[in-house]
């Protein structure tokens, strides 16, 4: 694999204040992307946020209105560069599949391969990688779903491209297949030391596959980070309600430490240094596992006690949304010891020992706490997650 | 319109294991009244073909030598060569077309892809007769120039009067198709290619042309097949392809068999050209992919204009003239004095041949589509098939053969309004049978099950529900056979009473006797009445949707 040996460029792509326009809608809106040698980038973020956009700019299928973008130390786009997709050396895998129909898998994944006199080799050589090393002589149609996305991964890879763009090529299959095959791409990827960016809706794709995560919404890029990094100290309160469940709690900070009605937390990020000497309000990011739900004695439940409203299961753990009688709602977690929890039990919640973030309290943001996004827990079966009557 | 039951290559799992599990009645056995009914049906389709080959074998030995005489060598070979012409005719205006109405930014584009797809309902003979009135020696043409001297032009007819034509009527088989395989071809194919270092040029010639080719090959296959089964257009323009010297054979000789013979060759032409026609399409469907973005479009930029001028000359030639031709003749017809009291004789004639054919087509179609639908088995695919193997043959082969059976067998039903009827009846029957069979797959046998489990039986279930649900499907397919049988000219002119004239029988005496001003009422109400088939179809295909 010459192509990781060689001294390359720092960034496989670089992408600088792209821009690009639809009618009134900005689906891309000054957004920086950087992809190193070898690195797997995914793009996570809802529905129309503009990721596809992205990934279509990068590749040359699209134009943006504004900014630049190198791909393996090369201008390709803005200032006056206009390089077209033949000639951009990007690999894309597409959300349908998109094989030729008319041609075997072995002439598809040679289909970039005219002018290399290694044709043959490289084919199979490819085909040993995505483990199908049989098929070549197969039609796209006599494959399965799954097959088909993996020879379109081969077909990408055939040219050694600097860099692949998958857009959400796993989105039109079953979880189980999913799963298994994400897994498998990774691993071919890897084998192939390509640089990677992964456009992708679902949190659990963009978290175990990427080396970093970029979380886009409204065309921005929110924050860009390792995925633990994402996840623990998300940039802002979208990314923490994004990335998994997160409830923010009112509370008031100083000096890298906040105040809420859990008692004092330590802050870590952007925001632990800020507000040196004075106190500001701002909203803290708790996750559900930041919590110890315990069982509240029988009888009235005292001032301090939460009544459970909602369970879901996620088949790892057992989420509940709780109200304090002030109205406040909160997602915790609840061990395997208290496993029998009902819906309208009382329960008392004791904060463990955490770092994380706070974000400034600003005339947006919602007065309460928010539940998790459906967005993000959109994915996982639910259970029995019937209202209080 | 013709076609054969489709069979999809299997699809394979993960484990080379089939992945479509889903319940089938295959342990469900027909009610035998509905095998019989079924078998009789199929049995009735096939009747013409099985009779040819009887009396064909019954020739004397000089058929033998018949065949293989010059003149029968140069009809067959003016035959294929007509089929090429027009098959290569349809491709060079069916693509543009349809890459036209689909992937560039032309103007009026929806309006250009409804003008383009009318012709196909426009009978041949009326466009024939359209010409022949326009064009021809004494036509409107010359009528028009007559002022500058010109006393005749030159005949239109032969070979390339009726390629002309042909293609003209023909051509949205090629648009249609193509039309379709664009639209299901996911723009990322494109796109992969391009990222594979293509030029736009390389993709065309290296992938979206090769993705088209089973679609484009099937419509041209069509519109060949159209072309060698027709009688209308050739017989008014006079070229002696298969099926007009059928029709002289039959009319000119004492020893019929030798139309027998002519008539199996225009026979095993067409099925295998039907039979290739459905591996085509197979393959087409193969393609297909699960696009969920339109097309990608192109600016025609300066190419706009002579985009718009090529389609308006085919519109011009295949819709126009056509139309404006009618229409000067029956100006003049009616300034003349023509009765138009003849007109309405005939035309009721039509509608009652239509109107009887089309309940009792479709009461043939639901026997079949039951079955078909409800018990799918080797015997539904060989009832289905055979169906559609009687509608694949040639209009004047059939008729041929059903004026030998009569007259052999049933002498007294010859040249009656029943036998007419019911050929017409199992001869469109597959029209009917693809929508009837679409409507019952929604209806499904859930809505029966759900009345039966609210106390009904099987057949008050069935009468009560499936039946009603299944209306909007009898109705569009009932329409479909009644125009269809409304614009049938080989069987209405072979068999129909003599004295019992239909539109059809009319426009083709008036204009094999250059009664143009005579033929152009039926033939103007037959150009609206082809208008109503497309809008049928249309709704058709919401229908079946």
């Amino acid at each position: 694999m010459s192509a990781v040996i060689r001294p390359g460029p720092a960034f496989a792509v670089q992408a600088r204040g792209l821009r690009r326009r639809f009618g009134d809608v900005l689906a891309v809106d000054d957004v920086d992307l950087d992809v190193m040698p070898g690195e797997m980038l995914t793009v996570l973020g809802p529905s129309g946020c503009g990721k596809t956009t992205v990934l279509r700019l990068i590749a040359g299928l699209d134009t943006p209105d504004a900014g630049t973008i190198e791909i393996g130390g090369r201008r390709v786009s803005g200032a006056g560069a206009s390089v077209p997709p033949e000639r951009r050396r990007v690999g894309m895998v597409f959300q349908d599949v998109a094989l030729f129909p008319h041609l075997s898998v072995r002439d598809n994944i040679g289909y970039g391969l005219r002018r290399d006199p290694d044709r043959e080799v490289r084919v199979r050589e490819l085909l040993e990688l995505i483990a199908l090393p049989d098929a070549g002589d197969r039609m796209p149609y006599q494959l399965s779903g799954g097959m088909q996305q993996r020879v379109a991964v081969a077909r990408a890879l055939a040219p050694r491209p600097d860099v692949v763009l998958l857009d959400e090529p796993f989105s039109s299959l079953d979880a189980a297949l999913r799963t298994q095959l994400r897994g498998d791409v990774r691993e071919i990827l890897r084998a192939a030391g390509a640089a990677a960016v992964f456009v992708t809706h679902d949190q659990d794709e963009a978290l175990t596959l990427g080396d970093r995560v970029a979380v886009m919404v409204r065309g921005r890029v929110e924050q860009v980070a390792p995925p633990e990094v994402v996840y623990g100290e998300p940039a802002t309160p979208f990314v923490a309600t994004f990335v998994g469940t997160a409830n923010l709690v009112h509370g008031e900070y100083r000096d890298g430490l906040a105040v809420t009605r859990f008692g004092v937390v330590r802050l870590v990020g952007r925001g632990s240094g800020a507000g040196a000497g004075t106190t500001r309000r701002g909203l803290v990011v708790m996750r559900p596992e930041h919590f110890e739900v315990l069982e509240a004695p029988d009888g009235p439940a005292d001032a301090g006690s939460w009544r459970i409203l909602r369970r879901r299961f996620t088949g790892t753990e057992i989420l509940y949304e709780v109200a304090a009688p002030d109205g406040e709602r909160l997602w915790v977690e609840a061990g395997h010891a208290v496993r029998r929890l009902r819906l309208g039990d009382a329960v008392n919640l004791r904060l463990r020992e955490i770092e994380t973030v706070v974000f400034p309290a600003v005339g947006a943001h919602p007065a309460t706490t928010t539940a998790p996004l459906d967005a993000g827990l959109a994915a996982t079966p639910e259970s029995s997650a019937t209202a209080l009557g | 319109m013709s076609g054969v039951v489709s069979r999809r290559p299997p699809r394979f799992g993960p484990r080379g294991s089939p992945t479509r599990t889903a319940v089938r009645d295959t342990d469900r056995r027909a009610p035998w009244p509905l095998a019989v009914a079924a078998l009789i049906i199929a049995f009735l389709a096939l009747l013409p073909l099985v009779y040819l080959v009887i009396r064909a074998f019954g020739a004397e030995a000089s058929a033998a030598a018949f065949l293989l005489r010059p003149r029968t060598f140069g009809v067959v070979a003016g035959t294929l060569g007509l089929g090429l012409l027009v098959g290569a005719g349809s491709i060079g205006l069916g693509v543009p077309i349809a890459w036209l109405t689909t992937r560039t930014d032309l103007p009026g584009r929806p309006m250009w892809a409804v003008l383009t797809a009318i012709p196909l309902a426009i009978p041949s003979y009326v466009v024939g007769f359209a010409f022949l009135a326009f064009f021809g020696p004494r036509g409107a043409l010359q009528g028009l120039l007559a002022p500058l001297g010109v006393e005749r032009l030159p005949s239109i007819g032969g070979l390339f009067g009726a390629a002309l034509v042909l293609t003209l009527v023909s051509f949205p088989y090629v648009s249609i198709a193509t039309r379709a395989a664009i639209l299901r071809t996911d723009p990322a194919v494109e796109e992969s290619a391009r990222l594979l270092g293509d030029s736009r040029l390389a993709v065309f010639r290296r992938v979206t042309l090769p993705v088209l080719v089973p679609a484009i090959a099937a419509g041209a296959l069509l519109a060949i097949l159209y072309a060698l089964s027709d009688f209308g257009a050739v017989s008014l323009l006079q070229f002696d392809s298969l099926s007009r010297a059928i029709y002289l054979q039959y009319g000119a000789s004492f020893d019929r068999s030798l139309a027998a013979i002519l008539a199996l060759v225009l026979v095993v032409i067409t099925l295998a050209l039907t039979w290739g026609e459905g591996r085509l399409r197979d393959r087409a469907g193969t393609y297909a992919s699960r696009a969920r973005r339109p097309p990608t479009t192109v600016a025609l930029g300066r190419w706009r204009w002579p985009a718009v001028a090529f389609l308006t000359v085919v519109v011009g030639l295949a819709l126009v003239v056509p139309v404006g031709t009618i229409a000067w003749w029956l100006v003049r017809g009616l300034a003349q004095g023509e009765p138009l009291r003849l007109v309405v004789d005939v035309a009721l004639n039509s509608f009652l041949v239509g109107g009887i054919a089309a309940v009792a087509s479709v009461a043939l179609a639901l026997v079949v589509a039951l079955l078909a639908a409800r018990y799918p088995s080797r015997l539904a695919t060989l009832v289905e098939s055979s169906t559609y193997a009687g509608y694949a043959l040639p209009g004047i082969v059939v008729a041929l053969a059903m004026v030998f059976l009569a007259t052999r067998t049933l002498p007294i039903v010859y040249q009656t309004l029943v036998l007419l009827v019911a050929v017409y009846a199992v001869r469109f029957m597959p029209q009917a049978i693809g929508g009837l069979r679409a409507g019952l797959g929604q209806a499904g046998r859930g809505l029966e099950e759900a009345g039966r489990s609210l106390g009904d039986g099987p057949v008050r279930a069935f009468a009560r529900l499936t039946l009603p649900a299944l209306r909007p499907a009898f109705v569009a397919a009932g329409a479909l056979v009644f125009l269809t049988v409304v614009k049938e000219l080989p069987l209405a002119l072979l068999l129909a009473p003599i004295g019992f004239d239909t539109l059809a029988t009319e426009i083709w005496d008036a204009a094999t006797s250059g009664f143009y001003a005579r033929a152009a009422a039926p033939a103007a109400l037959l150009l609206v009445l082809s208008v109503g088939t497309v809008a049928v179809l249309l709704r058709f295909e919401d229908a079946t949707r």
